[in-house]
């Protein structure tokens, strides 16, 4: 068995392979790499061609628009999310938190999201953002949410033509926001258990609630029908409402393993950021 | 099959074989350069670190076509250096080594460290080397040799 593989060294080169001969992209090769390993001193053997586009400088970079939008190259790599500040504070936080700094190092934003992992770092604080994910083919550019992208574990809505190129994520506006990674040590840790939430409140009533559920189902869960529950309702009002609406947001997760621990540390989470904000602190995050 | 071009321990050298070999064995098993230690071979351990770009890296999930044009730094080179003598001389000075699988590793993260900070905190220190794992010597040697070698070496970052 011999392996297939390609280095382009544009992205027009790329796009073309990935049309003509189906290439997958290899990024950082911090997922592909392990799951083709075949053991010390044994070349990797991939079942399909592979593209290695670590190289490709077009697709790499932050950078922020008129409107506030802040656009991530795909090969963008988690230590360059995790110090750039225009990075709204939640993707910071599940870059600055993935893994140990060499794989941080290592891996890229396109390759967490292409992954499809429900305990990659990235989708949580992303779909929270209601962040897109830009993918383009040699014919045309396509951009969807990242909640949209990802259909569930490992599986996507990329096409067989396509390279993931960039990531754009809408300015957040909130006044409370919280982020909470539950690994089994401080670092080098897969998620356990994650959770990201904002408020917006205006004159002590909800204006927009957010949360997102990661490693807590087949994929990132949110609902934007049980988020609803708060929005419109008073600040002064959440210690009455703040059961009711943990135990609706524990139908919209569906955890495999450990499922009573992952059902109440989410309603803890949740609880403890809910009734933070009814105190009606300063804005900013609540920790 | 295809030739890679980089650049390993300040020498150019060119890779001809499958882009998808490992770094790791690259440098183990090609250029018999050994110091590179493998744990674990899925990231996690960092026996196998190694500088790209000055960047700590681990070399058992990086395939070799991805470091075409970049500058690989192996314990081999750093050791010929004056950061990386004093890096080690106070690893032996501070009984930082047991059995001696990690620090290779170890010495590279450490590096890595004091590029960019040469006078860390303990915690900086702690964080810097959270991904390489020792299971002899409990870490507080590594750390106290760390802070021993930004404290001799001071100027050379």
């Amino acid at each position: 068995m011999v392996n297939t593989c390609y280095i382009p060294k544009t992205l027009e080169e790329a796009l073309v392979l990935r049309k003509e001969k189906k290439a997958v992209p290899l990024a950082g090769g911090t997922d592909l790499m392990v799951a083709y390993k075949r053991g010390v001193g044994i070349t990797p053997i991939f079942p399909f061609p592979v593209m290695i586009v670590t190289h490709l400088d077009e697709l790499k970079g932050i950078r922020v628009e008129e409107d506030g939008t802040v656009v991530i190259g795909a090969l963008t790599t988690s230590v360059e999310i995790a110090r750039d500040e225009r990075v709204p504070y939640f993707v910071r936080m599940a870059a600055s938190k993935m893994g140990a700094v060499s794989l941080r190092n290592t891996a890229t934003i396109g390759g967490n999201i292409g992954n499809s992992s429900p305990k990659g770092d990235l989708p949580q604080p992303l779909i929270l953002l209601d962040a897109t994910v830009v993918l383009q083919s040699i014919d045309k550019k396509r951009e969807m949410t990242v909640d949209e992208f990802i259909i569930k574990a490992k599986k996507n809505r990329l096409n067989d033509d396509e390279i993931i190129t960039e990531i754009r994520i809408p300015k957040p506006d909130y006044t409370y926001g919280y982020f909470r990674k539950i690994g089994t040590r401080k670092a080098n840790a897969i998620s356990k258990l994650t959770l990201s939430a904002i408020m917006k409140v205006e004159s002590g009533v909800i204006k927009d609630f957010r949360a997102s559920s990661g490693a807590a189902g087949p994929k990132v869960a949110r609902s934007r029908e049980v988020e609803k529950l708060l929005i419109g309702k008073l600040v002064f009002d959440l210690p009455s409402l703040v059961e009711d609406f943990v135990d609706a947001w524990d139908g919209v997760i569906s955890p495999h393993a450990m499922p009573e621990f992952r059902r109440a540390t989410t309603k803890n989470m949740l609880r403890y950021f809910l009734l933070e904000c009814a105190k009606l602190p300063k804005s900013g995050i609540i920790e | 099959m295809s030739k890679i071009e980089f650049t390993l321990n300040g020498k150019n050298v060119v890779y001809d074989g499958d882009p998808l070999r490992r770094l790791v064995d690259v440098l183990r098993e090609g250029f018999q350069l050994t110091g590179t230690k493998e744990g674990c071979g899925e990231g996690e351990c960092g026996a196998c670190s190694v500088l790209k770009n000055g960047k700590l890296v681990t070399s058992c999930i990086i395939p070799v076509g991805s470091v075409g044009g970049d500058e690989i730094v192996t314990i081999e080179g750093l050791r010929e250096t004056e950061q990386g003598k004093c890096i080690i001389d106070s690893f032996a000075e501070g009984g930082a080594v047991q059995c001696g699988f990690c620090i290779p590793g170890m010495v590279m993260a450490s590096q890595a460290l004091l590029l960019t900070n040469p006078h860390p905190t303990e915690d900086d220190i702690r964080v810097a080397i959270s991904g390489n794992l020792c299971r002899c010597t409990g870490y507080d040697l590594i750390v106290e040799s760390i802070l021993l070698a930004s404290r001799k070496g001071e100027g050379l970052w």
